[in-house]
């Protein structure tokens, strides 16, 4: 398989290969939207093509239930408050970690990212003693300290590396000028880290928007609810309107795909302006 | 490179204060809560109450013990090959797609790389859901035989010889935009003259790609091959959304992740008494692996300074 | 710079946010007498029909409000687990019968029942089996007990002109003339693995095995696991395989039930609980027993399957005994049934009649017959993957039904 990466040429091939790969994405997800407009039955009779009485219901249902609102906001809370705080938090270790030479930074090292290496699910127990002495229990609050922890390793994991990259004559230059670590950092370090810290971003968002079960044993009362632990409440135990619940669905992935596009945005930004010359 | 400056290099008493609200997070939520639960595996039972110490004796009954070996082992493998098929599929295409965005003059890659992310964003229950309804010959066989399609017309989640590749090709589909969105990163950031000073020696593509660009960015392959890995020996989600938490059907989705969650914390439907001595000692035994693992790929592809 | 952009941004959804928190603080300050219980529940679907409950009983104590916080059935057991563990569970919560009910006592969770006034008095002793442990001491109030029979499309049976058939043998030939007519018969797939085992072959196994008093003999040992009766039950689930639709092995338990409700299928062996989905059926359907085979007696599977207990930690033990003794007594128990969801049935001495037409089909098939819980819930729960692994081996051809009775006769202990 050689694709043609020829300036000259129009790409014929690499076009062809993405086309095939958007139809084996864009077709599930043409089932998905064709089917939130039907009903729960009419989804099986005729499940790919759109439906013969469109049935804007669903999404209606959704929108005077008041509660969907409601779950949306809390997730928005959660997620932005705890990206905003592994973004900080972990770039500043990382930072660290890459500059502070020795055996200690090296253990350090593999002490955060070993984080990544267990599931977080088997410490539950702990966690749900821990929240309650907190005071934190049934509320949205309960989740950003262990999104946080959850999104460390991966942070940390995927900064150090990419501030080693930033060449050491530049920031050695500033230091020499006089100017402090701290704001080799923040003027040096981060502006040329920008894609990475977006990739951290967006790495991160998919599980916290996504969570269901932290949300599940932290949270029974119905107005700190996030927004997927809201929705599975449609699941009946052998019922399910699935109408409903793609309709739902649906909308909650919009914020999502919303927030990724902004991140990248940024990330595509970071890379040009940071784009590296030897 | 440069000289080394060692006196303006700080030492670890300054570099600690950065550290220290990552470690401060990282400890209480994570770290000590994860560490005690792994002192659990040198208990029994699954009770406060009645618990006994009993040193290694859950490592020793999941080996010994028929059944429990079995579930153990048969997990191992099939965790093995759902990472295999990951690296097959989720990270190559992942290159391929990124060789393809990182090309300056294709036109549409924005568009390109949204909708490889698309499926990234969905609830796993979504993706559950979608992919139920279209590997399902009783909903999608009369649309497939007529057009001419009827061989692929067949139980695919439902037959112990095609579930787990079914399963890991649908979780290869969801998780595509990572990865790729990653290596788009790392190629963007290979400098442009060398890309150049190969052009002129008149490269084709494939020599490119092989001997600069992977090379370039192999610390970044490292780092996705070690997330990959640990992601799918911690896979759960999937399964869980496609089949049911015992790996159906005959086991054959049975993922270490699954088999943690139902020995450790739901139990076996419908009693519901998990065993969390031997949950955890089963974690315990899976973060071994992780680490025997990834430390060697670490070492061979992170570029030390 | 982005930093500090994303601050502005998080503290500003913050602020906004935090406002209407304030307010609904405020509003709750009122109300100070009212003392709130929770009710965890793996019935996701009831929460209309408990709401309905709840509300009844609140006119009788109008200064306890009962809430009811179903979780969704997979994840019932971790999360009532973690919850109970950390001393964070629900005040009042459904019990499983038998064993799965029985630790949760063992492990001080469920309070000691045995005192609340009319439940030794208004309940028989096979109706308190269930949630009473070996000592005698009952943990939880029984509540409803569910059925299994076949479902079928009166409309399909008409126009073709079958009747309801009355041995196995007779079952089968119905299957086989719908099937020749291009008639899906069943609508029972395996994917989700415990349907098939809970409704259709324990639903199915007092026909073989005979009822309770016949399968204490299996549970001492004094009858085998493999002997014929058994290996005849693994033969029937065989002979009913290509039955199924076609690509069964894919069909979950709501794929079933769709195709039960799309008139794509002519029958369905399903558990009572089910009957709610058809209320708005553009057909007429009804249920029959699952027949025996010719020369052994029809027996049901009428099982126990939900009680109330509450916590021993709760904070309000006085109101939640309280409630508990209600559903003792014959008019908390006829409120109760009356908002019980289709397809649940009372398990108290009194007399009371369900409004529901299919309620009442399902119970008249009860008469004359002998009834059992499922075959393996009262001390047999070690064998229920075993069984399951081994029905679903026995459809699909892996195993004879020799085999599979085998498999499941070597794990006893």
């Amino acid at each position: 398989m050689v694709i043609s990466l020829r300036r000259k040429n129009k790409h014929i091939g690499s076009h062809v290969v993405m086309c095939i790969w958007c139809l084996v994405v864009l077709f599930p997800i043409w089932v998905l939207l064709i089917n939130s407009f039907k009903t729960r039955l009419t989804i099986y009779t005729n499940p790919f093509w759109v439906p013969e009485k469109w049935n804007f219901g669903n999404y209606s249902t959704v929108f005077k239930d008041g509660n969907f609102l409601l779950y949306f906001k809390n997730s928005l809370v959660v997620v932005v408050l705890s990206l905003a705080l592994v973004l900080i938090v972990s770039s500043f270790a990382s930072f660290a970690l890459a500059n502070w030479k020795g055996k200690a930074s090296r253990r350090l090292y593999l002490f955060f990212i070993a984080g990544m290496m267990l599931p977080i699910k088997i410490a539950s127990i702990k966690l749900l003693e821990i929240m309650r002495a907190l005071g934190l229990l049934n509320t949205i609050w309960s989740l950003v300290p262990i999104y946080v922890a959850m999104g460390l390793p991966i942070g940390i994991f995927i900064l150090t590396e990419f501030i080693r990259e930033v060449p050491r004559d530049l920031t050695e230059a500033a230091i020499i000028d006089g100017s402090s670590y701290v704001r080799v950092f923040t003027t040096i370090t981060i502006p040329l880290t920008r894609p990475a810290l977006s990739t951290v971003a967006i790495y991160n968002l998919i599980p916290f928007w996504n969570d269901l079960w932290f949300p599940l044993i932290f949270i029974n009362d119905e107005k700190q609810k996030t927004l997927l632990l809201g929705v599975t409440r449609l699941f009946g135990q052998y019922q399910t309107d699935w109408s409903k619940v793609l309709a739902v669905l649906t909308l909650s992935a919009i914020p999502v795909l919303a927030l990724y596009l902004c991140m990248s945005k940024q990330f595509i930004q970071g890379v040009t302006a940071g784009a590296v010359k030897g | 490179m440069s000289k080394k400056k060692n006196s303006i290099i700080p030492h670890g008493n300054y570099w600690i204060i950065y550290v220290l609200p990552a470690l401060l997070f990282y400890v209480v939520f994570m770290a000590w809560p994860l560490l005690d639960s792994l002192r659990l595996s040198l208990f029994t039972g699954n009770n406060i109450a009645t618990r006994k110490f009993i040193g290694f004796g859950n490592f020793v009954r999941l080996f010994t013990e028929e059944t429990s070996r079995a579930r153990y082992w048969g997990a191992f493998v099939h965790t093995w090959y759902f990472f295999f098929i990951h690296m097959l599929v989720q990270n190559c295409l992942g290159i391929l797609f990124a060789v393809i965005l990182t090309n300056a003059t294709m036109k549409g890659r924005q568009f390109y790389q949204t909708v490889i992310f698309i499926p990234t964003t969905f609830a796993v229950l979504v993706t559950g859901y979608l992919w139920k309804l279209l590997l399902n010959p009783v909903w999608c066989g009369d649309v497939l035989s007529k057009m001419h399609l009827s061989f692929l017309v067949r139980p695919w989640l439902g037959e112990s010889t095609t579930a787990l590749t079914s399963v890991a090709l649908i979780s290869c589909w969801q998780w595509m935009g990572i990865p790729t969105m990653m290596f788009v990163a790392a190629l963007r950031n290979i400098p442009e003259d060398c890309i150049e000073a190969a052009d002129i020696e008149g490269a084709n593509a494939w020599q490119l790609f092989a001997h600069v660009k992977l090379p370039m960015i192999l610390p970044v392959v490292g780092m996705i091959a070690i997330l990959t890995f640990v992601n799918n020996f911690n896979a759960f989600d999937v399964v869980f959304a496609t089949e049911n938490v015992n790996g159906a059907p005959s086991y054959s989705t049975d993922l270490i992740g699954t088999l943690f969650y139902r020995v450790g914390i739901a139990g076996q439907h419908p009693i519901g008494i998990p065993d969390t001595g031997m949950g955890a000692a089963i974690a315990t035994i899976t973060f071994i692996v992780l680490l025997l693992g990834v430390l060697p790929v670490l070492k061979a592809t992170q570029r030390e300074q | 710079m982005k930093k500090s952009s994303r601050f502005l941004i998080a503290s500003f959804v913050l602020t906004l946010l935090i406002i209407p928190c304030l307010v609904a603080q405020g509003t709750q300050e009122q109300g100070s007498q009212k003392v709130v219980l929770t009710m965890g529940s793996w019935r996701t679907d009831d929460v209309e029909q408990m709401g309905r409950l709840l509300t009844e009983y609140k006119k009788i104590a109008p200064n306890v409000e009962i809430q009811f916080q179903p979780t969704n059935p997979p994840d019932y057991n971790a999360t009532l687990r973690l919850q109970l563990d950390s001393k964070t569970g629900p005040d009042l919560m459904y019990a499983r019968s038998y064993a799965a009910g029985q630790e949760l006592f063992n492990a001080g969770y469920f309070a000691d029942c045995t005192d609340i006034p009319g439940l030794m008095q208004n309940f028989t002793s096979s109706n308190l089996a269930p949630w009473r442990m070996p000592n005698g001491k009952m943990f939880a109030v029984p509540f409803a007990a569910v059925s299994h029979a076949v479902y079928y499309n009166k409309d399909i049976f008409k126009v073709n002109g079958l009747a309801v058939p009355t041995t196995w043998e007779e079952f089968l030939a119905i299957c086989d003339k719908l099937q020749k007519k291009g008639i899906t018969p069943l609508a029972n797939g395996v994917a989700d693995e415990w349907d098939i085992l809970e409704c259709f072959f324990l639903g199915m196994l007092p026909d073989y095995v005979g009822g309770a008093s016949e399968r204490v003999k299996y549970e001492s040992g004094e009858k085998k696991l493999n002997d014929s009766s058994f290996v005849a039950a693994y033969q029937a689930m065989a002979d009913v395989a290509k039955y199924c639709p076609k690509g069964y092995e894919s069909v979950t338990y709501n794929d079933s039930q769709v195709l039960f409700n799309t008139q794509k299928a002519a029958m369905f062996i399903d558990g009572s609980w089910t009957a709610g989905v058809y209320t708005d059926a553009t057909f007429n359907w009804g249920v029959f027993a699952i027949p025996a085979p010719k020369g052994r007696k029809t027996a049901i599977c009428f099982h126990p399957d939900m009680a109330i207990t509450m916590n021993t930690t709760t904070k309000h033990p006085a109101e939640a005994k309280a409630f508990l003794a209600w559903l003792c007594t014959k008019e908390g128990a006829t409120t109760a049934s009356k908002n019980l969801p289709s397809g649940y049935f009372p398990m108290i001495n009194f007399e009371i009649k369900l409004d529901d037409v299919h309620a009442n089909e399902f119970l008249a098939l009860n008469s004359g017959k002998e009834t059992d819980a499922r075959f393996v819930w009262p001390a047999l729960m070690d064998l229920y993957s075993p069984m399951n692994q081994a029905v679903i081996k026995v459809m699909k051809g892996q195993l004879t039904a020799q085999q599979a009775a085998d498999s499941v006769a070597a794990l006893k202990k």
